[in-house]
């Protein structure tokens, strides 16, 4: 069996109670690897694609890859993965925390959970075995109460838990690991709030089929220690967060302010900055299981209007859509929004976006006061906010509309809303502005599960953090607003940033080392020898096998489009008077990826791909 | 006239054009300290030995600027490293400062969080540098 596997899956059916394992052949396995595109081949091959994603029949599966639990930096990912019941299409979310290695330490390489129990249960899973328990006690609880409990049954045990969100079916729910790690987009934690599945617990104390030995994998630690040692990208995040961005990000116009619709807004974006947190809020920095980055924030608000007790403080990407999206200069405040999601179970970017229309509408007078239940929803009031996001969780009042999202919000009301919503295939946004990276729209527009910074590495590659020409043709300084060469690096750091999801490693981590030391751990790990090359054939693969998910489900190249918002220049900022070229990004990028007119992998990059069962049913 | 790149003529001439410039004073308005540039020796480039740089900026005004030792180099508040090679892709405007730091091509010992918070300075800093009429030790491009 290929290194790094625990070698076996579970397969858990709520609707009938029971559960079994299932191997897959090392064959599979190399060409998959594991993560979000082992769990596309899965699905494809086992399951209807067009079942509805809130039915029984669409399956939740919770995958490792061959590093996690191997010790190496970064390695404590996992994805979760379905048919997104906010976009229709493909959905997947990685997360990091603790989950990932106890999983693999029980004994397994991934969770696929079908059906639908008849009352909320509990999923446990440990060395000596499965159970599925009742959770009656547990429903309604938000997931730090539920995780707190869980914890007090078993202080060992690393759960997974929705919250109300996921529980009333909001489409933008998440599923959130130990109380600061979330797989956050697309609605997965509806998925599983659908099945009635309240919590998965696992306890994992095994340390074989975990454990890589031998001298090349020692090799390969050692030097992405001193790597990630040595590196000023780690260093920043590890004393400012992922909201190290704030200030960079406003001066290159990377910065979503006012629902996408001003730039430059600096005094704004300094108080709600990872210097900011870390001077005034900070009480540590908190790190996955074995990452030496901790980039994670914990925060406390002492006193004021939004005092918060010690807990997992906000991203980049919160401080972004609950700060100047809104234009709200507060970052006590931000910190509660951040902590009510985390509670309630809803993805931030998703909520906040939505919210962010509302705002929109409300000054625009096509929603009143009378319709949000007498919130005074004027930009920048995060009393409204708030009460908002809790009426969201719990679908009441106007939160009823905001529950699927911006793209599901605007298609209820109507008048100018769509035009309002930065999204793609149904997924909105996040932070980081199309118009002031250009190669970042061509990503949101091509990646697999919508709008998303996550399935690629352009956010490294375009933005500067990361050079790697020994890997593929890239210049040390792109500028962001400009679309020509962008294709090409796209489509490569696709390939490259893709397989984040697959290995299960962290970006900031993948960031901050060479690809040389990535490749030889995996290698050591693994045993598959596989070169650069390799890597990327196999990044393209993950892609492909995706997109052909999407296209058996009606995605077309119709749906490779930035929306109106994200192509009207801005009259000020660092994305000022830019958009993308939108033709020219795709006409080239189309030629890389060998898509036809329809937007459909060609027959014969699926042969070479080895993807002939997707070949099949896309050219049947 | 071009001036020697990395000389105190050339440093004189920074310091002025900082001065000179219309947007630094308030853009600077916050920035505290002293901050060094360490230029690696690259003989092959006509850069036999190493360059120490050391440039003091105070609140929007500037101090001393001087090519310095080692030492003197050292005591800035902010010590920035690199081969001539990348100082001058930054002057010329080919690699963005902050890219080169994140990428490794720079290093950097202070505060990082205090640049992150103050990166209009650096980037004007760097912005007036570029516009000083250079001669560089293995040539204008």
């Amino acid at each position: 069996m290929a290194g790094g596997y625990a070698g076996k899956f579970l397969r858990v059916n709520l609707t009938e109670g029971s559960w079994s394992d299932f191997t897959l052949g090392d064959d599979i396995l190399k060409m998959f690897i594991g993560g979000s595109c082992l769990a596309a081949k899965l699905f494809l091959d086992r399951y209807p694609l067009d079942a509805d994603p809130l039915s029984p029949e669409n399956p939740l599966m919770i995958m490792t890859g061959p590093m996690v639990g191997s010790g190496f930096p970064g390695t404590s990912r996992f994805s979760v993965c379905a048919r997104s019941p906010q976009t229709g299409i493909w959905a997947e979310s990685a997360c990091g925390g603790t989950f990932g290695p106890d999983l693999k330490r029980a004994g397994y390489d991934g969770v696929v959970i079908e059906g639908r129990s008849n009352g909320p249960v509990i999923l446990a899973i440990d060395d000596s075995g499965v159970s599925i328990s009742d959770a009656s006690s547990l429903w309604g609880k938000d997931i730090y109460e539920a995780t707190d409990e869980l914890k007090t049954r078993d202080k060992s045990a690393k759960v997974l838990v929705i919250g109300p969100a996921g529980e009333n079916l909001a489409r933008i729910a998440a599923i959130g690991n130990d109380k600061g790690h979330f797989s956050g987009r697309a609605g997965l934690g509806a998925v599983m709030g659908s099945k009635n599945l309240k919590a998965v617990v696992v306890r994992g104390t095994s340390a074989k089929a975990v454990k890589a030995d031998g001298e090349g994998f020692k090799l390969a630690m050692k030097t992405a220690m001193q790597e990630i040692k040595d590196s000023a990208l780690a260093e920043g995040l590890h004393m400012m967060g992922s909201d190290a961005n704030m200030d960079l990000g406003m001066v290159t116009g990377d910065v979503p302010v006012k629902n996408w619709t001003s730039g430059g807004e600096f005094d704004l974006a300094s108080n709600l900055s990872g210097p900011t947190m870390r001077e005034k809020y900070l009480t540590k920095a908190h790190a996955c299981t074995n990452c030496p980055i901790a980039c994670k924030r914990v925060v406390k608000v002492d006193d004021g209007p939004f005092a918060t007790a010690e807990g997992p403080g906000p991203e980049y990407e919160t401080c972004a859509v609950f700060g100047t999206m809104l234009m709200n200069p507060d970052l006590t405040a931000v910190i509660k929004a951040n902590e009510l999601c985390n509670r309630y179970g809803m993805d931030t970017i998703s909520c906040g976006s939505a919210i962010a229309l509302a705002m929109e509408l409300y000054e625009k007078g096509e929603i009143t006061k009378d319709r949000l239940g007498g919130l005074d929803l004027s930009w920048g009031n995060m009393d409204a906010v708030l009460e908002l996001v809790r009426q969201t969780a719990y679908r009441e009042g106007f939160g009823d509309i905001l529950a699927d999202g911006a793209v599901h919000a605007a298609r209820r009301l109507g008048g100018s809303a769509m035009d309002a919503v930065v999204h793609v295939k149904g997924l909105e946004a996040p932070m980081h502005d199309p118009r002031g990276f250009h190669g970042m729209g061509l990503a949101y527009m091509m990646s697999n599960r919508g709008a998303c910074h996550l399935q690629h590495f352009v956010l490294a590659t375009e933005q500067g953090m990361a050079s790697w020409p020994q890997l593929f043709d890239m210049k040390d300084d792109y500028e962001g607003t400009t679309s020509v060469g962008k294709a090409a690096l796209v489509y490569n750091s696709e390939n490259y940033g893709i397989l984040a999801n697959s290995l299960s490693i962290c970006h900031y981590v993948a960031y901050s080392i060479r690809p040389e030391t990535l490749r030889d751990a995996f290698n050591a790990i693994t045993g598959f020898g596989f070169d650069f090359a390799d890597l990327l054939s196999t990044g393209m693969r993950d892609w492909t096998l995706k997109r052909g998910f999407n296209n058996l489900l009606g995605i077309t190249s119709k749906d490779d489009v930035l929306p109106k918002r994200a192509m009207t220049a801005l009259e000020e900022g660092g994305a000022a008077g830019s958009v993308p070229d939108t033709a020219l990004l795709l006409k080239e990028y189309y030629a890389l990826r060998a898509l036809d007119e329809r937007g459909f992998p060609k027959a014969e990059m699926l042969v070479r791909l080895g993807l002939d069962d997707l070949k099949s049913r896309l050219y049947q | 006239m071009p001036i020697k790149a990395m000389t105190q003529e050339w440093m004189d001439a920074y310091k002025a054009a900082i001065q000179a410039d219309p947007d630094y004073k308030s853009i600077a308005k916050d920035w505290e300290g002293s901050v060094s540039l360490v230029v690696n020796p690259e003989p092959a480039r006509n850069v036999p030995e190493p360059i120490y740089l050391f440039m003091d900026y105070w609140h929007g005004d500037v101090g001393d600027f001087v090519v310095c030792d080692k030492e003197k180099a050292d005591s800035a508040k902010f010590v920035m490293t690199g081969d001539y090679a990348r100082w001058k892709q930054v002057a010329y405007k080919e690699l963005d400062a902050t890219k080169a730091l994140l990428q490794g091509k720079l290093k950097m010992k202070g505060d990082l969080p205090y640049v992150v918070r103050n990166i209009k300075t650096v980037n004007k800093v760097i912005d007036i540098l570029g516009k000083v009429d250079t001669l560089w030790p293995d040539g204008n491009k």
